[in-house]
């Protein structure tokens, strides 16, 4: 499966278009998460944890993406959106990420 | 004179001794000041607290001047003892036993014995405190018992806790790829012949209900349905204005997500995108 943001696959024919695909994942708002990371944050090192969660949350959005996709006999997804937002929560930290490209089929 | 290899030195014994000893004559001193001149609150003569410390703080002063260093007031806890002896037992006043008795005689021993008072207070506190704790939990779940007992005999009440909802991911691709309609995030459709309509877009407001749970898990977990759930009708409802306007396709669709409302409690999805009417639909699913 090929992920691609640009809206044609160079050197590659687009045969078909197979409709929209999208992924979301939703990172919770984890009080004790939050403290250690702000800690970390006083301390001048990188939050990691934050990191992580953001890479796992995204991968669970790809994840999903690529499934629906596949379901639909496609093999790439082209002009690939990614995007985070806040949505609020406790401590301001519930971060929904979205995934969302158009699948299709090429040659 | 040696007692386990200590060589005792008489010269500075006396010394310790006449400290404490002229400790103890002040704190009687003013023990008896205080008993002549019944200086006094509730019947409770106040020498009980002057005369202990006036003897630890004599004490301490002549020790510090003469041997260098003090015996942590040996001559307070001398005058504690004869006074507490001498107020409630030899005299036997009239002080009945009150709360003021008690608190009173709770200040003396804090003063005597500062550090065990204050364990044992805060064992007491403590103790007290988790035993109101339990008795207002075994009432709680009594009537959690006695609640669960009802239930059982009606069996009309519904339970408490909501059923876990779940999104049917496969349901939502086929339904969003099948209303004869076509979403695509590239912005162009590689030639292929086409009407333009223009921008369109469609919004959907979903309730972001935050509420204090101790099952976050769980609270996410609807919430992200709910958005699932708002971006799908979103979409629909988009297919549905750009149809009703004759087209069949949306070009470099983007789906937003955003706060909106007094404390961001509401969700904003807003799906927006250029609108074409495609000539010929089997370009689009077939090669061309």
């Amino acid at each position: 499966m090929i992920f691609t943001s640009s809206n044609t696959l160079e050197n590659k024919e687009v045969i078909e278009y197979k409709g929209l695909v999208t992924g979301e994942s939703l990172i919770g708002s984890n009080i004790y998460k939050d403290i250690f990371s702000g800690v970390r944050d006083v301390v001048g090192g990188r939050t990691t944890q934050y990191e992580a969660e953001l890479e796992k949350a995204r991968d669970i959005a790809f994840e999903s993406m690529k499934e629906k996709a596949e379901s639909l006999g496609a093999n790439a997804i082209i002009g690939l959106k990614i995007s985070y937002d806040n949505l609020g929560g406790t401590m301001g930290n519930t971060i929904l990420v979205t995934a969302y490209g158009t699948a299709i089929r090429y040659e | 004179m040696k007692i386990k290899d200590k060589e005792i030195d008489f010269i500075y014994a006396g010394k310790t001794i006449l400290c404490i000893g002229a400790g103890t004559a002040a704190g009687l001193a003013v023990y008896g000041v205080f008993l002549y001149f019944h200086i006094a609150i509730f019947g409770w003569n106040l020498g009980l607290i002057f005369a202990p410390l006036s003897a630890g703080y004599v004490e301490t002063i002549l020790s510090n001047r003469f041997l260098g260093k003090n015996f942590g007031a040996v001559s307070a806890f001398i005058l504690f003892v004869y006074t507490t002896f001498y107020s409630f037992i030899l005299k036997n006043p009239t002080l009945g036993m009150n709360l003021i008795t008690a608190g009173s005689i709770i200040v003396i021993l804090q003063s005597a014995f500062p550090t065990l008072v204050n364990y044992l207070l805060m064992v007491f506190l403590g103790g007290l405190a988790s035993s109101i704790i339990w008795i207002f939990k075994k009432i709680k779940s009594s009537f959690k018992t006695a609640k669960s007992h009802i239930r059982w005999e009606t069996k009309e009440e519904e339970e408490d806790s909501e059923p876990i909802i779940y999104f049917n991911e496969d349901e939502s691709n086929k339904k969003l790829n099948s209303m004869d309609f076509f979403f695509l995030t590239s912005t162009d459709m590689c030639g292929r012949d086409h009407d333009l309509l223009g921008l369109y877009q469609s919004e959907i407001i979903i309730h972001n209900k935050e509420t204090i749970s101790v099952k976050r898990d769980e609270v996410e977990h609807k919430r992200l349905v709910s958005i699932k759930q708002g971006k799908d009708d979103c979409l629909t409802k988009l297919a549905e204005k750009v149809k009703a306007d004759g087209g069949n396709c949306i070009l470099d669709l983007d789906i937003r997500y955003g706060l909106i409302g007094l404390g961001g409690d509401n969700i904003h999805i807003i799906a927006i995108g250029v609108a074409i009417n495609m000539k010929d639909k089997s370009n689009i699913v077939g090669r061309r």
